[in-house]
């Protein structure tokens, strides 16, 4: 998949995706929720928390 | 310049931002280049800014084209507050400073010195706002 078309399934930009990938933009608990059913997984098999 | 600016594909509030940017420094430069022989007649200058108003265009929707996602909104808030935060401080700081400086010298603060306080504290919080917003869009726009 692209990003473009990551994107456009889950209502953001490009950029956004680029920027959740290199770790510059914390996403909102729904755009990672929306994220994790394009791929059909849990939130925390796509995110995880870096204490 | 502009195959530049096409080569990295800006979103949309990028490309108001680069207009913020742009316009407001213009403004600036045209004001203090006329300043020395056209007087308190240069400040004319600042009508550039008039141009920020084209900036709604950047935002009308395209089709299924996300225009502004919930990224964009939250650099526009950090933007927002440091433009008009810090323009609106400096405005304050200048005004206590010139009344200072004049109610020591026993004279009227020059009507024409206000105007060019707020008309260039204006266009520099959008230049602010611009720079702001571009510096936190820096280096998201490649592929990866």
């Amino acid at each position: 998949m692209t990003q473009q078309a990551l994107a456009d399934a889950v209502g953001v930009t490009r950029q956004t995706i680029v920027a959740m990938e290199t770790g510059t933009y914390t996403p909102s608990l729904a755009l990672a929720i929306r994220i994790a059913r394009v791929f059909d997984c849990k939130v925390e098999d796509v995110f995880e928390l870096n204490e | 310049l502009f195959s530049h600016i096409e080569a990295k594909a800006m979103n949309p509030v990028q490309k108001v931002a680069w207009t913020e940017l742009i316009v407001s420094v213009l403004a600036i430069v045209l004001v203090a280049t006329l300043y020395p022989w056209l007087g308190s007649s240069a400040l004319g200058g600042f009508a550039l800014l008039g141009l920020l108003g084209i900036t709604p265009l950047f935002l009308r929707r395209r089709g299924n084209q996300v225009v502004r996602d919930e990224r964009d909104a939250q650099i526009e808030r950090i933007a927002s507050w440091f433009g008009f935060g810090t323009a609106y401080l400096l405005l304050m700081l200048s005004m206590v400073a010139i009344t200072l400086f004049y109610s020591q010298h026993q004279r009227d603060v020059p009507t024409s010195l206000l105007s060019v306080l707020l008309w260039s504290q204006f266009a520099f919080c959008y230049a602010l706002k611009g720079a702001t917003a571009l510096l936190q869009y820096r280096g998201n726009n490649s592929a990866a």
